[in-house]
Parts: C-alpha cells; structure tokens; sequence
C-alpha cells in the first residue's frame, strides 16, 4: 500500500468555493496558478498512481503573510470527507499558544502530524523559543512533523530557513519526536541525508523537485548524490514517498521512484512502509 | 447565420484515455436547429487531443498504445522544468507531443440538420494527461 506523505490540497475546487480567500492566498503566497479541479480529480490521482493513502498539509502563515494556505479545519473536514487522506496539522510558530493550537488541532481535529515550513512561515527552524515548543509537542502527542528543507517555489520563500543542518541540535533535544526533513533537503541533499543516517529520529521525503522530471530528480540525489548503495544500507527505513501534488503529478512521482532499481524491500518501505511505521509512531530498529 | 457555442465538461479517469463523445455532438447539432452549416468540435487543452476512428476498444487501445510507442515517456525533453506561471513542475512533454500528434479539433458539414459522418466514424476527445476535470467546445455555425 503506497502512501504519499507530501501533498498540498490547493487544487480543491469545493474548498475554493466555500472560501473564497483561500484561492487568492494560494495564488500570491503559494504561488500555485493551475485551475482547481474537483475533489475527485485528486482521488483519480492517486488511483492511477497506485497510491492509497496520501497526507494533507496545510501551511499556516498567519503572521508571515496573514493567511493560511489551507487550515486546519480544512484539511480536517477533507480528511473525514475520506478516510483516503491523512490530515495533518499546520501552527504559527510567531504565536505564543502555537503548541495549544496544535494540541486543539490533533486533539480535536484528529489531525496526525505537524507540518512546517520555514521557508514560507519565516521563523528560524532552531529558535528554542518559537520552534523547540512544537518540536516536543509532537513527541509528546507522538506525531511526526514535517519541515520543508532546501528551495522552496513559493515566491516569498527565505531558503535561508530551510538548510537542514540548522535542526540538528533540535533533533538531539528532542529525540521522541519523528523529523520529517522535505525535498530531501535538496540543495543541501547530504546535509540532509547525514542527518538522516545518523539521528534515529530524522526521515526524508522524495518530494524533490528543481529540474527535470521526477525520474531524472530521482536518479540525481538518490541515486548518484547520496547513492543507492548508502540507500540500501543504511537509508532504507528513513525515506519516505512523498511527490508534493500538485506541484508535481503523483503518477510520474511514484514511476521515478520505481525506476531507481531499489530492491523490492527497500522500494515498499519507501513507498508505504516507512510512512506506516512513522505515523504509528514507531522507530526503525 | 446562426452561431451557437457549447462549453462541455468531462472527467476522466485514467493517464491516456479514449473517449466517445459522439453521442452529445449529434445531440447538440439536432438541438441547433441549424439545417445548413457546420459543426466544429475543439479541445480547450493542450494535453488531449480531438480525433475521429472506428469506435472499438481494440482500436482505442491500440491508438493508445501508438501514442505511447511513437512519443516515449523520456527521450531527453527540454519541458521538464519548473514553470512559475503554473506554480508546477513541467513534467508531461509526452502528454504534449502526443496531442500535437492527434491535433484538437475536428469539424463536419451539417446537413438537412445532421452532420455528415461516415457510419463508422467516431469522435474522441483524447485524455493524454489524465485524470483531470477537461472541457471541449462544440461550435455550430449555419442556417
């Protein structure tokens, strides 16, 4: 069973129609144009991508920007619209109450995980005080948190938040909470991909997108930057799928994916059994 | 002179897919009233395509098979990129290509208020990029 950890719900036309605002925020923060579709066109998607389950992640930017580009009832109400989605949860981290807000979001909302993205929210990812609080509320509630690393496409993005290595000591003050570290980090893909084979507690997405197609994106930093033998060895329960739709198709994802040559194993565990384990809140060994 | 513009929606549920809009053509064009005239089918994307065959699904298959084999999924192709305008990555030159192949439009004469067809033909909005929420034209013009 595939499981695709990064995609965004802007292209939801019945969410556009309830809320209007959302799709001016998508188009001038998120920087996303293509026209929304119907709910049933993301179904599809995953269907034809072989996908069964895929999480949402909303991106909470009110101080940044002064929206969010989906919030947490939103992804919430998808998410129980079908049990296909798996909804995660998005906080300001400028917000002093951020860590009850996300307590409220997993609590009541049954959201799953945390997103963040620092590139976009414009907080500094090692801040003690605005970043260390959620980090250890996840631990706590035993949900992951997602943080967009390396380039971000959104226009008003600051890649200058999103280095990977700028987690590290949160990564070691917080190791009961699950790191999810996007795009494989990518430029800083071996920064990324250190602290993935070192801290039991960090994972990375496939969610890489610069150039190219997905396949040939793939191939670059799986495949020649990091390497499929590092990836077998030692990086084969610590990545996760992820194709960051719509950004990107998910078909096209899932056969770059495919076409690496990974062993069987290795090939399940990044395309469902890694995101699984993680969202049961279980360790590799 | 008559000009009448209808906007059709249309899901589809699969990357390449064949599917037989005739019906809803013939539909509109004796609706038209147009007696004399022309009725003009167009594809509003650049990944479909509008074409006329033999309605049998060994042919849809084999069309799509054709497709496939003529435009591969990689050969090198500079659209594969970022595109700000989209906010997307670039990635379906194949779902391009094929639908240059194809074209996106077809047209027949109207006459005595029916289209001119041959008895097999078949008209086929083409899905080269799906699934998505697509839409076509379907224009007649005439008397």
């Amino acid at each position: 069973m595939a499981i695709d950890i990064h995609t965004h719900p802007v292209m939801v036309k019945e969410l556009f129609a309830a809320d209007p605002q959302l799709e001016e925020s998508i188009h001038r923060v998120f920087g996303f144009h293509f026209p929304a579709q119907p709910l049933e066109v993301f179904l599809l998607e995953m269907d034809a991508a072989g996908v069964e389950r895929a999480a949402l992640l909303p991106i909470d930017c009110t101080t940044a920007h002064g929206c969010r580009i989906v919030s947490n009832e939103q992804a919430a109400e998808l998410a129980a619209t079908q049990p296909r989605f798996i909804g995660f949860a998005s906080v300001d981290p400028h917000l002093k109450d951020a860590p009850r807000l996300l307590e409220r979001a997993v609590k009541s909302l049954g959201l799953r995980g945390l997103k963040l993205d620092p590139s976009l929210q414009r907080f500094d990812p090692s801040s003690r005080e605005q970043a260390y609080p959620l980090y250890q509320a996840c631990g706590e509630m035993r949900i992951p948190v997602l943080l967009h690393c390396g380039m971000s496409w959104a226009p008003s993005g600051l890649a200058k938040y999103a280095q990977p290595l700028l987690l590290e000591e949160a990564v070691q003050a917080c190791p009961q909470t699950n790191f999810i570290l996007a795009h494989c980090g990518w430029p800083w893909v071996l920064e990324a991909a250190m602290l993935a084979i070192k801290y039991p507690n960090v994972h990375l997405d496939t969610a890489v997108l610069y150039s190219g197609t997905p396949q040939d994106a793939l191939r670059h930093t799986l495949g020649e930057q990091i390497g499929l033998d590092v990836v077998e060895r030692s990086l084969y329960n610590k990545i996760l799928f992820g194709s960051n739709y719509p950004r990107v198709d998910m078909r096209r994802s899932v056969r770059g994916l495919k076409a690496l040559g990974l062993s069987a194993a290795t090939e399940q565990a990044i395309l469902g059994g890694n995101a699984r384990r993680l969202l049961e809140n279980a360790r590799p060994e | 002179m008559k000009s009448i513009v209808h906007r059709l929606e249309i899901q589809t549920h699969r990357e390449t897919e064949l599917l037989n809009i005739t019906p809803c053509v013939h539909e509109l064009v004796a609706q038209s009233g147009v007696k004399d005239g022309t009725a003009f089918v167009l594809s509003l994307h650049t990944t479909t395509g509008i074409t006329v065959n033999e309605g049998l699904p060994d042919l849809e298959a084999d069309i799509a098979a054709m497709l496939e084999g003529l435009i591969p999924e990689r050969n090198g192709y500079r659209h594969a990129r970022f595109l700000p305008s989209d906010g997307q990555m670039a990635v379906n030159a194949p779902s391009h290509l094929r639908g240059a192949l194809l074209g996106f439009q077809v047209f027949f004469p109207i006459q005595d208020g029916k289209m001119i067809t041959g008895s097999r033909q078949t008209i086929y909005l083409v899905e080269l990029d799906g699934p998505q929420y697509r839409s076509y034209v379907v224009h007649i013009l005439g008397e």
